[in-house]
């Protein structure tokens, strides 16, 4: 059993053919990086998997995908997100919430606390779990504008983690903040894998390489290469998966 | 060379301030003289001017604007929810169904209201109401002001709705959020200050049109009426009709109405920048 099986993907938008003929199996509990240059298809795929595909009213979804043993091309996809958190490239906390209501929100959109006293639990745990509570435990009722970029990306982990999800898509998190935030990140990541299977999307190799169990490589919406972590960044067999590795792409 | 920017700054600043002030001497001018002439009356009336009706002609007293000032606060009353909530459910469906046919529709009538002239407006109103029911009225005036500051409300909704980013959308989605709650719990509450704004900027529309009350209302002035099937008066009409007589008591009583309209629209003004904290994006 895997948490995603994707069997001959292809996506098109409008006349162009972003995601050509995917296939991946993606294991319970791992932490799956999907690797490749800009406008290879990495979004796509994990906007697939939780059919945010389907904001786009001129994407066309073809092929096999099955998500925590659903079929997620069939499934209502709000019923399907409730197993799915994501956090974005850009942070995106809701502006007009405090950081607790951010987080409880999805908490409370997925029926995760029954009363207050279970809703304050879920928050703490999330805000811990992605490590900001101690930045933020005097300060729950501030607005996300008062938060570093990088906080405010660790809210959003936060409150994807409200949720209780099974699946957890990252898209590249870390692109635009800093450095140490970017660390604080790949440490909550790494700390998920228990509870959550995670799927990133990543540019950058020697982050995939701290966190990845399993990585693929895409590139002009095609898979390269996929496989262990291991056997990717030490034995890379395809050309393209070696320049990218090297940064030449 | 650098003098030089320095003076050219100069220049461009005073050049600016000198077309502000042209700009605005105008709107300035307009609310002193309308405060000045007003004023003056409606202190001599007293609150009487509130609550009597208008004087005959040549009255010496200078009476009041009881029957415009209920009507035009009914008229307020029913036709801004009405408008509102048509304007609001509307921009929300054209925003969230851009392409459904009925949004298309709903978008190119909503946006061809606005053209028409909003005289034309209470002609086809007397034709579909105030004939049908043989009589002017309220209804009639609160059916022309929704058809009138409809295409305005709706404008803006959609200007406030469009100016959401989509990576809200994104996250309240990502969260399982369903279309509905992401417009009611994420998307309004984020224009809040827009909603705000809109409702007042109608309410003022409403409350200073008068074309379009031309051939529905009546001119009701002999008593207050409180009737929906009934005529009734509005303020914007007792100024039009009094201002264009003879009679200097109807003058000074149209410039006192004049003085409270422009005393109202201050207030929605300055309420309008108060009100509602926006929020941060």
């Amino acid at each position: 059993m895997y948490a995603v099986e994707m069997e001959n993907v292809n996506v098109y938008i409008g006349n162009r053919h972003i995601l050509k003929n995917i296939s991946l199996k993606i294991p319970y509990n791992s932490v799956y990086v999907i690797m490749g240059p800009s406008g290879s298809g990495k979004t796509t795929i994990l906007r697939v998997i939780n059919r945010l595909i389907d904001v786009n009213r001129d994407a066309r979804v073809e092929g096999t995908v099955k998500v925590l043993g659903f079929d997620a091309l069939k499934k209502d996809p709000y019923e399907l997100r409730r197993y799915i958190g994501m956090v974005f490239q850009t942070p995106n906390p809701f502006p007009h919430m405090t950081i607790y209501d951010n987080v409880a929100i999805a908490a409370k959109i997925n029926g995760v606390a029954k009363n207050r006293k279970d809703l304050d639990a879920v928050v703490r745990w999330a805000l811990e779990k992605a490590m900001l509570w101690d930045e933020v435990k005097d300060r729950l009722y501030d607005y996300p504008h008062q938060l570093s970029g990088g906080q405010k990306q660790r809210l959003c982990l936060a409150r994807a983690l409200a949720m209780k999800p099974k699946l957890l898509l990252l898209d590249e998190p870390t692109a635009n903040i800093d450095p140490v935030n970017a660390r604080k990140l790949e440490e909550a990541i790494v700390s998920l894998k228990d509870e959550i299977t995670v799927i990133m999307v990543t540019h950058y190799p020697h982050q995939a390489a701290r966190v990845a169990d399993y990585v693929t490589i895409v590139y002009d919406g095609r898979i390269v290469e996929q496989g262990p972590a291991n056997q990717i960044f030490l034995r890379p067999t395809t050309e393209l998966a070696q320049k990218l590795l090297r940064g030449e792409i | 060379m650098y003098k030089w920017r320095k003076l050219k700054d100069r220049i461009f600043f005073a050049v600016i301030l000198i077309l502000s002030i042209i700009a605005i001497t105008p709107v300035i001018h307009l609310i002193v003289v309308t405060l000045a002439n007003g004023l003056s009356v409606i202190i001599r009336a007293g609150p009487s001017f509130f609550t009597s009706i208008p004087p005959a002609p040549t009255s010496k007293d200078v009476g009041g604007i009881a029957p415009s000032l209920v009507g035009s606060l009914m008229l307020t009353a029913l036709a801004l929810p009405i408008t509102i909530v048509i304007a609001l459910f509307s921009s929300i469906m054209v925003n969230e169904f851009p392409r459904n046919p009925l949004s298309i529709a709903v978008d190119v009538v909503a946006k061809s209201l606005a053209s028409i002239p909003t005289i034309a407006v209470s002609m086809v109103v007397y034709l579909l109401v105030v004939v049908p029911m043989g009589t002017f009225s309220t209804l009639a005036g609160v059916v022309a002001l929704t058809i009138v500051s409809l295409p305005y409300a709706y404008t803006y909704f959609s200007t406030y709705l469009r100016s959401i980013p989509e990576t809200y959308r994104e996250a309240a989605y990502s969260i399982a959020m369903s279309r509905w709650k992401t417009v009611t719990r994420v998307f309004l509450p984020i224009i809040r200050r827009g909603v705000l704004v809109t409702v007042l900027m109608t309410m003022a529309r409403i409350l200073g049109e008068t074309a379009a009350l031309l051939f529905t209302v009546g001119r009701y002035r002999i008593g207050v009426s409180t009737s929906i099937l009934g005529p009734t008066d509005a303020l914007p009409l007792l100024i039009f009709d009094y201002i264009l007589t003879p009679y200097r008591n109807f003058q000074e009583i149209a410039w006192g109405a004049a003085a409270l309209l422009l005393i109202a629209y201050l207030i929605i003004f300055i309420a309008t920048k108060l009100a509602v904290r926006g929020v941060k994006l």
